[in-house]
Parts: structure tokens; C-alpha cells; sequence
């Protein structure tokens, strides 16, 4: 893909030609499309080329852009995922907003009054905005399970499975301790998230501090603030990372019904997926599976993932069988 | 010349041009932000128009775009994963280069910046038509804003289609040229990413 040899004026020059020659679609002719795509076949880059010519061509000029959309009216909750360039953008945004409301809003079903508190738990692909009596809030991820109990002096949530993210409101009296094994998270008045992962338990620090210890030796304790990662099991506590809060945010798109992709191998990126949909991404080969990709995509749609790594790797993807998508690479293409 | 063309001939012109349209309407007045982010990482103007030109080709290679919702945040990122893969694949990857480029976040929202950008595309586009010579100026403007055919208009300025082509060629090179050189200037490009 790495390219050579730049592009000659002579190619721009020949992609003007052949912009000037298409603009007019009564004189083309099938000659016309055969020496055009003779012309293309000289290098693979000039299928940009054209389509950068092209574009430039069309791009508006004379009638007026359509009322410069002045006001942005997007919520200030700045929950909005969908780009709005043209009304069918902040159609679509519309959609799926109902969507991500709905699954929030039909989220009491399953809500099992127990004896020392409610249980909590999502199926594959929910998420769950659930508002606690003391004022917090927390937003469940997909395929969790987790119980509360809200007690006179002290909050506590056991997290048995899955990831949740919580807005702890102040209480100074009654301390907010999520449980998950023999790791313990507090709040100082806080947000944050935890997780259940195979080697331990991930919490992530959007606001506040958040102090963490294992059950197994209460006395060592690490503090968390925002925009900090940590990764705790029975017998360590790991600092991950110390940076801006982007990670942290990032790891947490979900809560917007997004996944968000930097760096990350295809093999984690696919895990993700499966988090939340029935249709499994199965990625047949280890190499493919540890190339690295970005970009940010909706939880629901792995779909549009599939599309987008075949835009960009050397992949081909295979949609035969409706329960997978498999990821399998592709002989490279003349890039 | 209107026969001896099969529907799909047609069906073939047209996809593409609605492809080139997408492209202005989504990607084109994002050009701008996209180079100074990159610029501003010490990425050489070369190595991002070939990074744009791979990823404009790949764009041309799709079906569809009916998947994307996005079109500029979905371009930035396939040029930010070719310029991921370059690195990597350099013998000394300056690694700062890579955290930043991966810590690049566009939620797909339309920020002021990107209204502005879209304004300032219809503009710069206004501003080269006004530097055309005036023949060939009213020629372009016959033919893209009012949809006059070639045979239309060379028969309404006396002279041939060829000729006709042959201005409608030079306003197509003049945009597309011209779009290129306001992109370099410096003053033209907002400043600052933003913070998520």
C-alpha cells in the first residue's frame, strides 16, 4: 500500500478529462467507459484520483448551503452519536436515539426484589440506565449481573458479572462500595466504572477518587482518580494508567451505545462485539487478528465493522452463516 | 452518441457520480480539519496526501456507503489506520505519533467547526468560479448549476462540443487545483483539536 511514485500532473490532467467527458452523461459512450476504465487499470490510485476530481466538481458552489444549520440543538446531555450533515443523519440519529432510550426505559422488568436488596440483570446487547433511591445512578452494560442493597450506613453493590458504570451522589454517611470477588471499590463521591474481567477486576475513574483494596488484605489500599484505570485481583493491585481522561472516556463509549476502537487488536475489537450481539465476529486468522485498528463504532452494528476493516486491511469478509461474521484475509490488493 | 449504451452503462455513471457527490457533501470541506490535524503531529503534507489519495481509493473501491453515517469520521479513520500501518511498519516508529494518532476521537458530532467548514467549502468553491475567465466561467456555470447539455451550450455560444469539453475541462481542473492550494494555506485551517 505504501505508494511509489507520486501521481503525475499528467494523471490529474487525464482525470479532469474524463470528469469533463462523464459530467455530460448523454454523450458518453460505452468506448468512452472502456478507454476510462483502460485508464484506470494503469494504476490503481487513479480510482481515487477520479473519485478526488469528481468530488471536487460537485461540491457546491453557487446555490446556497441549505440555512447553515446555526443552532446546534443537540441535547446537553451530548448523547448524540450521529453526525447531521443532511437530514438524513439527524434522521437516523433520531432512530437510534429512540432505540438506546427504549432499551433504558423498559429496563424495570427485571428488576428482583430480594431479601437484602434488588438484582439487577441484562441480556446480550441491553444496556440499562438504572436510578437509585439515594440519588445515584448507575448504567449497566450489556450481559451483567449485579445486586444492590442500600442500607442505612453503608451502599453496597455486588457485581457478579458484566461491567456497570456509577454516578455515586454525595453521602458521607452511608459509603458506596461495589463488590466484585474479593475486590472492593469505594466512592468519594464519584463516578465510576467496574468491571469483571477473566484476570481481575478493571475500575475506571470518570470523576472524583475512588478508593480500592481486595478483600483478602483490606489494609492496602490504592486510590484511583479521574481519568485513571486500575486492574485489581485477589492478590495485587496493578495501577494501570495515569493520563488525560480520552482513555477512560473511551473505554466507557458504551454507555452511549458505542464502541470505541484506538489501537486495539482486532482480536480484543471482536471480543467487544461479541459482547453485545448475537451474531458473533469469529476472525479466522491469528495474524489478521492482531493487526490494530481504530475508529468509532455503534454497538449494534457489527455489521458496519465488518465493512469498515475490509475498506481498510486486507480482508475479506464472509456473511454466509447467519449467526457469524467471519474475518478471513484476502490476497493483498494491488495498494 | 445517445446510443449503443446499455442501462448499465448509465446505472455505472451515475453510481459514480453519486459517489463523487457523497464524497464533496461528507469528506471535501472536512479536508481541512483532517490536514491540520495531521500536520500539526509533524506528519509531512506528502505522506497525508497519500494517505488521503489510499484512502479516497478506498472509498471508490465500495459497494456501497449506505453503511456509513458518517463520512468524515469514518474517512479520518481510514487514514489514520493507513498511517497507523506506515509507522509500524518503519524500522524506528516514532512512537509518540502513534499514541496521538490513536487518541484522536471524532464522535461524529457536527461541532461549530464542522458547520464552518462546510460554509467555508461552498465559499472557497464560489471564489474559484469568480477567478475563471469569463467565458469559460459562464460555460461551468451553464453546464454544473444549470444543467445545460454540452450540445446546449455549444450551440447557444457558437461553438463546437469539443471546445465545450475543453472549458468544462478546464473549470474541473481549476476547482479541483485551486481547492488543493487554499487547502496548504495555513490561515484556512481551524486550529486546536477537540478535546472529548
Amino acid at each position: 500500500m505504501t505508494t511509489t511514485s507520486p501521481l503525475t500532473p499528467a494523471d490529474r490532467d487525464a482525470a479532469a478529462t474524463w470528469v469533463a467527458r462523464m459530467d455530460d452523461a448523454a454523450a458518453w459512450s460505452t468506448a468512452d467507459e472502456a478507454a476510462l476504465q483502460a485508464w484506470l487499470a494503469g494504476d490503481p490510485r487513479r480510482h481515487g484520483l477520479l473519485l478526488q476530481v469528481q468530488a471536487a466538481w460537485e461540491l457546491p458552489g453557487v446555490v446556497t448551503p441549505p440555512a447553515a444549520p446555526e443552532a446546534v440543538d443537540s441535547a446537553p446531555g451530548d448523547d448524540a452519536i450521529e453526525p447531521a450533515n443532511d437530514r438524513g443523519a439527524w434522521a437516523r440519529r433520531g432512530v437510534l436515539g429512540g432505540l438506546v432510550a427504549a432499551g433504558i426505559a423498559g429496563a424495570a422488568a427485571t428488576r428482583l426484589v430480594l431479601a437484602n436488596g434488588a438484582q439487577y440483570v441484562t441480556r446480550l446487547g441491553e444496556i440499562r440506565r438504572v436510578p437509585l433511591d439515594d440519588g445515584s445512578v448507575m448504567t449497566i452494560n450489556s450481559d451483567t449481573a449485579l445486586k444492590v442493597n442500600l442500607g442505612q450506613h453503608a451502599r453496597e453493590v455486588e457485581l457478579d458479572q458484566g461491567e456497570a458504570w456509577f454516578e455515586v451522589a454525595k453521602d458521607a454517611k452511608r459509603p458506596f462500595v461495589v463488590a466484585s470477588g474479593p475486590v472492593r471499590a469505594q466512592a468519594i463521591g464519584t463516578a465510576f466504572s467496574v468491571r469483571k474481567r477473566e484476570e481481575g477486576v478493571e475500575i475506571l475513574v470518570t470523576e472524583g477518587v475512588v478508593e480500592t483494596w481486595s478483600a483478602a488484605d483490606a489494609t492496602q489500599r490504592l486510590r484511583v482518580v479521574a481519568g485513571e484505570r486500575a486492574m485489581v485481583n485477589a492478590r495485587a493491585l496493578v495501577h494501570y494508567q495515569a493520563s488525560e481522561t480520552a482513555p477512560v472516556d473511551r473505554a466507557l463509549a458504551w454507555r452511549n451505545g458505542m464502541i470505541d476502537l484506538n489501537g486495539t487488536t482486532l482480536r480484543e475489537a471482536a471480543d467487544e462485539f461479541n459482547r453485545y450481539n448475537q451474531r458473533q465476529i469469529v476472525i479466522a486468522d491469528p495474524e489478521v487478528a492482531a493487526e490494530q485498528f481504530d475508529g468509532l463504532f455503534r454497538i449494534g452494528d457489527p455489521d458496519g465493522f465488518a465493512q469498515t476493516l475490509k475498506a481498510t486491511l486486507a480482508v475479506k469478509i464472509d456473511v454466509s452463516d447467519p449467526r457469524t461474521i467471519r474475518i478471513e484475509r484476502a490476497a493483498e490488493t494491488g495498494f | 452518441m445517445e446510443d449503443g449504451t446499455g442501462p448499465d452503462l448509465r446505472a455505472q455513471l451515475e453510481r459514480r457520480r453519486a459517489l463523487a457527490r457523497w464524497v464533496a457533501q461528507e469528506i471535501m470541506p472536512h479536508e481541512p480539519r483532517l490536514r491540520a490535524w495531521f500536520v500539526k503531529r509533524r506528519i509531512a503534507p506528502d505522506v497525508v496526501d497519500e494517505l488521503m489519495q489510499d484512502a479516497y481509493c478506498r472509498i471508490a473501491m465500495l459497494d456501497t456507503v449506505d453503511h456509513i453515517d458518517c463520512g468524515h469520521a469514518y474517512f479520518f479513520s481510514i487514514c489514520r489506520n493507513l498511517l497507523a500501518r506506515r509507522l509500524k511498519r518503519q524500522v524506528i516508529a516514532p512512537f509518540e505519533a502513534i499514541s496521538e494518532i490513536e487518541s484522536y476521537r471524532d464522535t461524529g458530532m457536527p461541532t461549530p467547526e464542522e458547520q464552518v467548514a462546510t460554509r467555508m467549502a461552498f465559499e472557497r468553491v464560489r471564489s474559484l468560479l469568480a477567478q475563471l475567465p469569463e467565458r469559460c466561467r459562464r460555460i461551468v456555470e451553464l453546464r454544473k448549476f444549470e444543467g445545460w447539455s454540452q450540445k446546449e451550450i455549444a450551440a447557444h455560444m457558437g461553438m463546437t462540443e469539443k471546445a465545450v469539453e475543453k472549458q468544462v475541462w478546464v473549470g474541473v481542473r481549476a476547482i479541483r487545483e485551486g481547492w488543493d492550494r487554499l487547502e496548504r494555506e495555513p490561515e484556512m485551517l481551524p486550529t486546536g483539536r477537540r478535546a472529548s
